[in-house]
């Protein structure tokens, strides 16, 4: 069962097959958990929306579309959203969102339990080589959602400048990536 | 912001779109745009990788013991109705999706205009989910008067089309049906009667239709009497 691709694991959990919402689960709890502690910054909290977001991957099983993306990406963006949601009335840990990509990843403790590590190296050094403030708008805006009205609040600058660097950011790394044909 | 956007302005938004992150009458613009702009419905595409390759990013932790057996026994409760929320960036997608859907339903953009994009997402989502299909798509059928009518298909197990025709309906007649793949065999796809009183029909493809590029109805000379090509593979890639 764990040598079966992510796809075949989402396939058995969204049909109820108990054997691959274990396997499933295992694979992935370590990432969702993470990502969900590292906006919540709060282990209940964070496990909290970990479960959840692995309820509504079960729901939803049969709306994943592979062309779209990876079954860990779409995952992620579940429990990214879930958690966001649980986010107090949108207020701001005050802790730099860059302590966020600093932290070190932890090694896997299972065979498979990190599918596609190297998709988080991938962009981790063009990461580190855009200017502070672009940086930041991008983080802010992948992993807590804000919006660019948001971040020109938050950070006092302007919403065109916003806007901007989020533009900047993204088109940079658009062009660092090696974006498939088919997706 | 309520005008329609061209390419140049949505290209600027494009990385909040994909992002998630747009707002109100800009992304609803930039959404209508996306429905009939494969160009920018690519660049979304691309750059919502980027997103998805950052979220990846983010550091594992080890969840507190317990943590599977609890999450297996809430998959085991019964299913209640609760409320879908998709994720922000696989909603734009879907409305992008359902937005070209709905231009070729109605001929035109008066249907998104008039219903919220969030519905409309979640009912296109909601129908494809009944049968675990991929993707509704929808092209015009040429005859030798030029649009005849409108062929729609599906994807998904199995995958099927139905061909509609638009008044005035000619005579009654029986076509083979037939299908050109994307890497140029001929199948056959059944008999329809159409004309008269019947002004559909509809029937299973023998290939995914995103295998489809043309669906031809054939005369009893075995001539092409009216055809329909899909452009692409999928319409909402």
């Amino acid at each position: 069962m764990w040598n079966l691709s992510d796809e075949s694991l989402l396939a058995g959990l969204g049909s109820g097959d108990p054997d691959a919402a274990a396997t499933f689960v295992r694979r992935f709890q370590r990432r969702v958990f993470g990502l969900a502690l590292s906006v919540l910054r709060d282990r209940g909290a964070a496990e909290e929306a970990a479960q959840e977001s692995f309820v509504r991957a079960w729901r939803h099983a049969s709306a994943y579309d592979p062309r779209r993306g990876t079954v860990a990406a779409w995952l992620l963006t579940i429990a990214r959203n879930v958690s966001i949601n649980m986010l107090p009335a949108r207020r701001f840990d005050p802790v730099d969102p860059e302590a966020l990509l600093a932290m070190e990843a932890e090694r896997p403790s299972e065979r498979g339990a990190e599918p596609r590590v190297e998709d988080r190296e991938l962009l981790r050094e063009p990461l580190a080589r855009l200017p502070a403030d672009q940086r930041r708008a991008l983080v802010l805006a992948v992993f807590y959602g804000f919006t660019a009205r948001e971040i020109s609040e938050l950070d006092g600058v302007p919403l065109g400048t916003v806007k901007t660097r989020i533009r900047s950011a993204m088109m940079r790394l658009r062009s660092q990536l090696r974006v498939p044909d088919e997706r | 912001m309520n005008a329609d956007m061209g390419c140049a302005q949505v290209r600027e938004l494009a990385p909040e779109l994909a992002l998630g992150i747009a707002e109100g009458d800009e992304r609803a613009a930039a959404l209508r745009h996306l429905g009939g702009c494969a160009a920018c419905r690519r660049l979304v595409s691309e750059l919502s990788s980027v997103g998805d390759e950052l979220l990846l990013m983010a550091p594992a932790a080890e969840p507190p013991p317990g943590f599977e057996s609890r999450v297996l026994d809430r998959l085991a409760e019964p299913v209640g109705p609760r409320g879908i929320r998709l994720p922000r960036r696989w909603r734009w997608a879907t409305v992008a999706a359902a937005a070209i859907l709905a231009a070729a339903l109605s001929g035109g953009s008066v249907f998104l205009a008039t219903a919220g994009d969030r519905r409309l997402a979640d009912g296109y989502q909601a129908v494809l989910r009944q049968g675990q299909g991929s993707f509704f798509a929808a092209a015009p059928l040429q005859g030798p008067q030029g649009r005849a009518g409108t062929v729609f298909g599906y994807q998904g197990q199995p995958s099927w089309a139905t061909v509609t025709l638009r008044p005035p309906v000619p005579a009654a007649r029986r076509f083979r049906v037939q299908v050109l793949t994307r890497d140029g065999r001929y199948l056959a796809a059944g008999e329809a009667d159409l004309g008269g009183d019947q002004a559909a029909w509809g029937g299973q493809l023998p290939v995914g239709l995103s295998a489809v590029h043309e669906l031809r109805l054939l005369g009893p000379d075995g001539r092409t009497a009216f055809t329909a090509t899909f452009d692409a593979a999928n319409p909402w890639d």
